[in-house]
């Protein structure tokens, strides 16, 4: 009986690391959009110096679910809640990465104002992101499989935007060659605000294989 | 059967203790020689007289324990008006009575208690703020309606959960560990992004007495305040800017003066120029501030008149009409017959009127006429005031009623503009519950057209302040 209870307990503990890990990255997503939007270079620089304690607490619960699946040699839903956890960190920690990778960006294009149509559309884009990575939080506390399967369904929403983007932010390097510079920024802000989405569909499917033990890809 | 179901309510003690007394008592008769008593008619005897007493006891004690006992059970399960109906003067009858006053007394105080839980309740579900109740591992207790409105999150998902599980922001959660292991209490503003951002003031209380360990965990809204703390700032450096502009300019020009520039005639005559439409120009702001604190401190519409067009009409034209007469710009007034009176404030709709012509003046080139006309359209009173000046720039349309801002800075700063006026003309309409418009082709004019209701609007919109709007 003792040692199921402190299983448990450690599972559960895990469990509420992961989520304040996310609420660290949905800030962090959240932030760097916004530090690009007014090109507020302290506020990306906040996002950057952030970004460590993401790191840090990702190791440990690396370590936390790593020493579950030693100690405890746990079976069957156990198991997958232990790996599920790992799958989620990791993809966290990415997303964590590129929001830093966005920070950047920011930096480089704090020189002059940003031309008012490249913008319109990025913000649009990170909404949805900001909405997905939620969602996949909240289907993780929930163990909801319906809510982790819609929001990967809105990856190939992202997707869409990411191509309009693209082709948008081409033409207008075409158009004002004096902006290329900033549109190469803004393309790779575009990329990595996409594969942030890409991630927040991987936590989706961990969540899918936590309840159903099914593998799934879902982008 | 009965006899026997007697029995067992009696029990078999008391039976063979009479029983035992009367065989002690007979034995004692037999041995003072009364032979006539044989065994067998003594023992018939004596069980007779013994299941008399034992139906006696029965009537009078068992029964009514029973019942005292039933209802004693029927209390403690919670039904307080069952009550015992023995009236019998012995101990028994004194026992139910005094079970009865505590049934009562229960009843009273729980009442009490219902009616004072039920209005914390009532408070609680009341307040906009989130209120959260902690154990000592963390978990959600307990929590207003409000978190539904507030996070979209049903009230019932949240019992039991942690609070990170519930709303996922790494601040708040990182006060609460701070709450929970110093066992003091703090006060934070945290900002939480969704669903939607906002800043909250957070005031996380340790439990202290029999709850010990939990926490209060109090969030409010403080978006608004911050918002508005925002916009009063700016305005404010944004009024010193202004003040601090020809200031300085008028300083500068004085200590130039005061140095060497005695010499020249020309270039005093210059320099005072500058000098005084620098002061012209601040005269003009500090008037305007006047103006926005009069109308501040009204809040709201206070005297509501009924009032003549034509009249208001005149008194612009006696304060603007000498400047049009130096410019030569005609006003005309084209008023339809029979106007209803406006409702308002005279004093502020004529400083509307007064603000528009003096736009219209100063942003037309000599030689241009104004019209000043009022119909009826609806339900409203519709007053346009027309020039065939400058112009404004269609992408300068959606700015120009915000404080301080002029289209173009150069041009309009030399004519000493502050750009207040549109924006006190806005903030008085929307007092009176009506709207301003603006249309304008640059190069061949502007109508600036105000809509006022006919009748007072049963709710009026609160003017508010000024400088947060
Ligand atoms: N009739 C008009 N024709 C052309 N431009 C106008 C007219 N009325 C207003 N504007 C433009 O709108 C701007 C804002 O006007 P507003 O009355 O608020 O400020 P202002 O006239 O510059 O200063 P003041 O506070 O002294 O009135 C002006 O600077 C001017 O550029
Ligand atoms: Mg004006």
């Amino acid at each position: 009986m003792a040692p199921r209870h402190n299983f448990d307990k450690q599972l559960k503990e895990i469990q509420q690391d992961i989520l304040r890990l996310g609420s660290l990255v949905e800030q962090a997503l959240y932030d760097s959009v916004q530090a690009l939007i007014s090109l507020d270079v302290a506020a990306a620089g906040q996002v950057i110096m952030k970004d460590e304690l993401i790191d840090q607490l990702c190791l440990e619960i690396e370590e936390k679910c790593v020493w579950v699946i030693a100690t405890q040699q746990p079976m069957a839903g156990d198991l997958r809640m232990a790996v599920a956890g790992i799958k989620i960190i990791i993809s966290l920690e990415r997303m964590g990465d590129h929001c830093v990778d966005i920070s950047r960006a920011t930096m480089c294009l704090s020189g002059g104002a940003l031309t008012a149509h490249s913008v319109e559309y990025i913000p649009e884009m990170a909404d949805i992101v900001q909405q997905m990575v939620k969602d996949g939080l909240d289907a993780y506390v929930t163990r909801n499989v319906e809510k982790a399967k819609a929001m990967c369904a809105m990856d190939d929403l992202v997707d869409f935007i990411y191509n309009r983007i693209f082709r948008e932010l081409i033409a207008c390097v075409k158009e004002h060659p004096v902006h290329a510079y900033q549109m190469a920024y803004l393309l790779y802000v575009n990329r990595y605000i996409e594969r942030i989405a890409d991630h927040a569909t991987n936590i989706g499917e961990a969540v899918i294989y936590l309840v159903t033990g099914e593998r799934r890809e879902l982008n | 059967m009965r006899v026997w179901s007697v029995l067992e309510g009696i029990g078999w003690r008391p039976v063979a203790s009479y029983f035992f007394m009367l065989l002690v008592f007979f034995t004692l008769l037999k041995l003072y020689a009364v032979d006539k008593i044989t065994i067998g008619v003594m023992v018939a005897i004596s069980l007779l007289f013994s299941a008399f007493l034992a139906l006696v006891l029965y009537r009078r004690v068992i029964v009514p324990l029973n019942e005292v006992i039933e209802a004693a059970r029927d209390i403690a399960r919670g039904n307080l008006s069952r009550r015992i109906n023995i009236i019998s003067q012995d101990e028994i009858g004194d026992l139910a009575k005094s079970i009865n006053d505590m049934a009562d007394r229960l009843r009273h105080t729980i009442g009490e208690i219902t009616a004072e839980k039920d209005r914390a309740q009532a408070m609680l579900d009341s307040m906009s703020d989130v209120v959260l109740a902690l154990d000592r591992k963390g978990r959600i207790i307990m929590v207003n309606p409000a978190v539904e409105t507030t996070f979209g999150i049903p009230q019932v998902d949240c019992v039991g959960r942690s609070v990170v599980e519930v709303i996922r922001n790494f601040d708040l959660d990182m006060v609460l560990q701070r709450v929970q292991a110093t066992n003091s209490q703090l006060i934070r503003e945290v900002a939480i992004i969704s669903p939607e951002p906002r800043i909250f003031i957070l005031r996380a209380t340790p439990l202290v007495g029999n709850t010990k360990g939990g926490m209060v965990v109090l969030l409010r809204d403080i978006s608004e305040r911050k918002r508005m703390e925002q916009m009063r700032s700016e305005f404010m450096s944004n009024v010193s800017h202004e003040l601090r502009t020809p200031l300085t300019s008028i300083q500068g020009f004085v200590e130039t003066l005061q140095d060497n520039g005695t010499e020249d005639p020309q270039m005093i005559r210059h320099f005072l120029g500058i000098i005084a439409a620098e002061t012209a120009r601040l005269s003009n702001l500090v008037d305007d501030l006047l103006d926005l604190s009069r109308i501040e401190e009204r809040r709201v519409v206070r005297r509501w008149q009924r009032e003549d067009i034509g009249t208001l009409v005149d008194q612009v034209l006696t304060v603007c009409g000498s400047r049009a007469d130096d410019k030569q710009i005609a006003i005309k007034a084209s008023l339809q017959p029979r106007l209803p009176r406006l409702f308002g404030d005279p004093d502020l709709l004529a400083q509307v009127l007064i603000n528009l012509v003096d736009n219209a003046i100063r942003y037309t080139s000599a030689g241009g006429t104004i019209t000043i006309s009022g119909l009826v359209e609806g339900d409203e009173i519709r007053i346009d005031v027309a020039d065939n000046g400058a112009g404004i720039p269609a992408e300068n349309i959606p700015r120009i009623f915000e404080r301080f801002y002029r289209v173009e800075k150069a041009r309009t700063r030399g004519m000493g503009g502050t750009g207040l006026g549109l924006a006190i003309v806005k903030h008085i309409i929307k007092g009176h519950g009506g709207r301003v418009d603006v249309k304008s082709v640059v190069g061949k004019g502007t109508v600036f057209s105000i809509f006022l209701p006919l009748e007072i609007p049963v709710t009026l919109p609160a003017a508010g302040s000024f400088y947060l709007h």
